[in-house]
C-alpha cells in the first residue's frame, strides 16, 4: 500500500512539470510555429532560475521559501528569453522550424554547460558544472491527506504543484476565452485568415513562441527542485521531448494533455516503486526508467493516426501566398 | 568588380548587373556555381567573428585560441611534444575522431535528403557498437575475420534501427524525431543495464575495451619516427561520401530519393512508392549511422561508458547543415567541426578556457547554417531591388 501512496505523490510531482512544459509546446505549435526545442527551453530556463537561487542564498538572507519562487520567475523569463531565439529563427529569418528546434536543443545544452562552469569558476573558484539548490519545503492538506491511498495526492506537496495548477487553468482561460488566445488559434489554423481580420501573425507567433520558452523553463525549474536536487547538464534528460509527445496524444488540447502527463508521471514513478517492491538492486532501475519513453512510443503507434495537428504548423508565414 | 560580362551567375540575368561591393558580395552568395560553397563560408566567418568577440570578452586572445584549437588537432605545430610523439601523431588522432563525425554527418544527410530527420544517430551508433562490443570484441577471433565482422554488425543493426524507425513513421504516422528520441533513451538505459552488470571495468567504471585484433584502429603504427593510431575508419568514411554522392546524384533511386525529400505528394504521384522509400532511406540513414558507431566504439574510444549518449550524434547535424547537406560538403564540414572538438583540449590546457567552449561554437556555427537559407534569399532580394532600380533609370 506504501508503494502505491509514493507512487502517486512522486507520479504527480513528475507529471505536473511534464504538463506545463507540454503546454508550453502547445502554446507555441496552436501558433503555427512546431516547437521542438522544448527541451533546450527548460534547460536554460532552469539554468536561468538555478542561477538566480546560487546568487541569492549566497548573498542575500533570504528565506529558501522565497528564493524558490523568484528562482521559478527567474525560469519564467529565461526560458522566454531564450525562446524569442527560436521565434527569430523560426518566423523573422524563416529557418526550417525543426531544424531551429534542434539547433536551439544543441545550443542550450553547449552554451549552459559552458556558462555553468564559467560562473561557478568565477564565484566559488572551482569549475563544477552543476549549482547545488536547496531543498524545497513539501506541505500536506490536513484531513484529505487522511484519506486512504487518494490521500496521497494531497500529501508532501510541492508549492509549484499548485502553481503549476493554477498556472494550467489560467493558461486554459487565455487560450479558449480571450482574444489573444483566438488569435493564437487563428494564426495556427489560418494565419490569412487572422491576417484579413486585422491581426499581426508574426507578432502572435512570436509572443506565443515566447511564452512558450517561459512555460517551459518553468517546468525545467521544477524538474530541478524536485527530482535531481541541482542543476546541472544532467536537466536534459529527454523529459522535453517526453512532453512533446504527451502533446501529441493530448491531440494539442490542453485538458486532455493534462491527464496525459500525469498518466506518465504515475508510470515513471510506477516503474521505479516496483522496482523497489521486487527488492531489485538499483541497477534495475535503469531498465524501469524506460518505461516513459517504450510506452510513449507504444501510444503513438495507436493515437498518431488520427491526430490533428495545427494546419499551419510548421510553414513560415508568407503574406503573398494564398 | 568583376569584369563586364563575366559574372558569377554564369549568364543567367542578362544585361548590365550591378556593381559595388555589396552587389558583387550579394552576386557571390547566390551564386549558382559557388552558392553552396560561399554562404557556408559566410557562416564559418560570422561564427569565427562571435566567437572571437566571446573570447574577448573572456579575456583571451581570439587569434591564439584559434591557432591552438589548429595545433591541438594536428594542423600546426606545438610548442613542444613528448617522447614519439609529433604532429603526424596529433593529425592522425584527428582523423580518429573525423571518420566517425563524417559518417555520421552522412547518416544524417542521407534521411534529410529524403526529408526525414535522423535525430536517433547517437542511439544508433550506441547499439550498434555495444552489440560489436560484446559478440566480436570480446571474442578471440583473429583479426581478418573480426573486423569485417564488427563493420557487417554496425550496418546490420544500424539498418534495422533505422528501418524500424522508417516504418513507424510511415504506417504509424508517427514523427521520426519523436520516436527516434525515445529509442536513443531506451537503448541508452538498457545498454547501461547491460553493461553495469556485465561488462563493467570496476576501476575505469565504463566497458572493458575490446580485443585489438576486433579494433577499427591500428594502434602505435610507426609512421616517419613518431607513434601513430592509423584509423581503417577514415578510409570507410570518405569512400562512403563518394558512395552516397553517387547514389544521391546519379542513380534512379537517389533521384527518388531527392523527389521524396522535396515533395512528397509530387513524388507520389508521378509513382514513387513513397512508402518503400522512407523505409530504404531510412535504413542507409541507419547504416551509416552504424557504421560511425562501430568506428567510434570499437575504434576511437575502445570502450563504452553506460548511460551516455555520444554528443557526436548531435554535432554531425551541425556538420550536415554546414556542408550544405551535400556529401562533398560534409567532408570539408567534418574536418572543421572536429578541429574544434578535437583541439578543445589543447586549447583549454594552453588558453585556459573551459573546454566546453568548443561546443559552443559548434552551436553558434550550427545557429548560422540553419539561416544559410535567409542569408542566400536576402542577397537574391537585394540584387532584385538593384537590378528594378537600374532598369527604371534606362526607361
Amino acid at each position: 500500500m506504501n508503494y502505491i501512496e509514493s507512487m502517486i505523490t512522486d507520479g504527480l510531482a513528475f507529471g505536473l512539470p511534464l504538463f506545463i512544459m507540454a503546454l508550453g509546446g502547445i502554446f507555441s505549435e496552436k501558433s503555427g510555429v512546431t516547437n521542438l526545442a522544448v527541451e533546450g527551453f527548460q534547460g536554460f530556463g532552469a539554468f536561468v532560475g538555478a542561477f538566480l537561487a546560487t546568487v541569492l542564498s549566497l548573498k542575500t538572507p533570504l528565506g529558501s521559501q522565497i528564493i524558490l519562487y523568484l528562482a521559478i520567475a527567474a525560469a519564467f523569463l529565461g526560458g522566454a528569453l531564450y525562446a524569442s531565439l527560436h521565434a527569430l529563427l523560426c518566423i523573422r529569418f524563416d529557418a526550417d522550424q525543426v531544424i531551429s528546434g534542434v539547433v536551439i536543443n544543441i545550443l542550450g545544452v553547449a552554451l549552459t554547460t559552458f556558462l555553468t562552469s564559467q560562473i561557478n569558476g568565477f564565484l566559488f573558484g572551482n569549475a563544477s558544472n552543476k549549482f547545488i539548490l536547496d531543498s524545497s519545503f513539501r506541505f500536506s492538506v490536513p484531513l484529505l491527506s487522511n484519506i486512504p491511498i487518494l490521500g496521497a495526492v494531497f500529501r508532501n506537496i510541492y508549492p509549484f504543484e499548485i502553481l503549476i495548477l493554477i498556472l494550467g487553468l489560467y493558461f486554459w482561460y487565455l487560450m479558449y476565452k480571450t482574444r489573444f488566445g483566438m488569435h493564437l488559434r487563428a494564426s495556427g489554423e489560418n494565419p490569412h485568415a487572422l491576417d484579413s481580420a486585422g491581426g499581426n501573425v508574426r507578432r502572435t507567433r512570436f509572443l506565443s513562441v515566447m511564452l512558450s520558452g517561459g512555460l517551459s523553463g518553468i517546468g525545467g525549474m521544477c524538474i530541478a527542485y524536485s527530482l535531481l536536487l541541482q542543476y546541472s547538464p544532467s536537466i536534459y534528460l529527454g523529459y522535453g521531448y517526453l512532453a512533446i509527445a504527451a502533446m501529441i496524444f493530448g491531440n494539442w488540447n490542453i485538458v486532455p494533455t493534462f491527464f496525459v502527463c500525469i498518466f506518465f508521471g504515475l508510470a515513471r514513478a510506477g516503474g521505479y516503486q516496483l522496482c523497489l517492491f521486487m527488492k531489485l538492486s538499483s541497477r534495475y532501475t535503469d531498465l524501469f526508467m524506460t518505461i516513459p519513453y517504450i510506452l510513449t512510443l507504444v501510444l503513438l503507434v495507436f493515437f498518431s493516426k488520427r491526430s490533428h495537428p495545427p494546419r499551419a504548423a510548421g510553414q513560415p508565414y508568407d503574406k503573398g501566398e494564398r | 568588380m568583376p569584369p563586364r560580362g563575366k559574372t558569377l551567375e554564369g549568364g543567367r540575368r542578362k544585361g548590365k548587373t550591378p556593381r559595388g561591393f555589396r552587389a558583387l558580395f550579394a552576386r557571390i552568395l547566390v551564386s549558382d556555381r559557388f552558392g553552396h560553397l560561399t554562404v557556408p563560408l559566410f557562416c564559418i566567418l560570422l561564427t569565427l567573428f562571435f566567437s572571437g568577440i566571446l573570447l574577448l570578452l573572456l579575456g583571451k586572445n581570439p587569434l591564439v585560441s584559434f591557432y591552438s584549437f589548429l595545433q591541438g588537432s594536428g594542423f600546426a605545430k606545438k610548442a613542444s611534444y613528448g617522447n614519439g610523439v609529433g604532429m603526424l601523431s596529433d593529425f592522425f588522432a584527428f582523423l580518429n575522431i573525423c571518420a566517425p563525425m563524417l559518417l555520421a554527418a552522412l547518416a544524417f544527410i542521407f534521411g534529410y535528403r529524403s526529408g526525414l530527420f535522423n535525430i536517433g544517430i547517437a542511439g544508433q551508433m550506441l547499439l550498434s557498437g555495444f552489440l560489436a562490443t560484446i559478440w566480436v570484441g570480446y571474442s578471440d577471433l583473429p583479426g581478418i575475420l573480426a573486423r569485417p565482422l564488427v563493420l557487417l554488425i554496425g550496418m546490420g543493426v544500424g539498418a534495422l534501427l533505422g528501418g524500424c524507425v522508417g516504418f513507424l513513421k510511415y504506417r504509424f504516422n508517427i514523427h521520426e524525431v519523436v520516436s527516434t528520441i525515445m529509442i536513443n533513451y531506451i537503448i541508452s538505459y538498457v545498454t547501461g543495464f547491460y553493461i553495469n552488470s556485465r561488462y563493467v571495468n570496476q576501476i575505469s567504471r565504463s566497458s572493458n575495451v575490446c580485443s585489438g585484433a576486433s579494433r577499427l584502429t591500428f594502434t602505435k603504427v610507426n609512421i616517419a619516427g613518431y607513434s601513430c593510431s592509423v584509423p581503417l575508419g577514415i578510409g570507410i568514411a570518405v569512400l562512403a561520401a563518394l558512395i552516397v554522392q553517387f547514389i544521391l546524384k546519379r542513380t534512379v533511386f537517389g533521384f527518388e530519393v531527392r523527389a521524396v525529400g522535396s515533395n512528397r505528394n509530387a513524388a507520389l504521384y508521378s509513382g514513387v512508392s513513397v512508402g518503400r522509400q522512407m523505409v530504404l532511406s531510412m535504413m542507409i540513414s541507419g547504416l551509416l549511422a552504424g557504421l560511425a558507431g562501430v568506428s567510434y566504439y570499437l575504434g576511437y574510444t575502445n570502450t563504452i561508458i553506460p548511460r551516455e549518449l555520444c554528443s557526436m550524434g548531435y554535432d554531425s547535424i551541425a556538420t550536415a547543415l554546414l556542408g550544405s547537406s551535400s556529401p562533398i560538403g560534409a567532408v570539408f564540414a567534418s574536418v572543421l567541426i572536429t578541429i574544434f572538438q578535437n583541439g578543445a583540449s589543447y586549447m583549454s590546457s594552453t588558453v585556459g578556457v573551459a573546454r566546453e567552449i568548443a561546443s559552443v561554437i559548434t552551436g553558434v556555427l550550427l545557429l548560422f547554417s540553419a539561416c544559410g537559407g535567409y542569408f542566400r534569399k536576402r542577397a537574391e532580394d537585394y540584387l532584385k531591388k538593384l537590378e528594378d532600380e537600374e532598369g527604371g533609370e534606362k526607361a
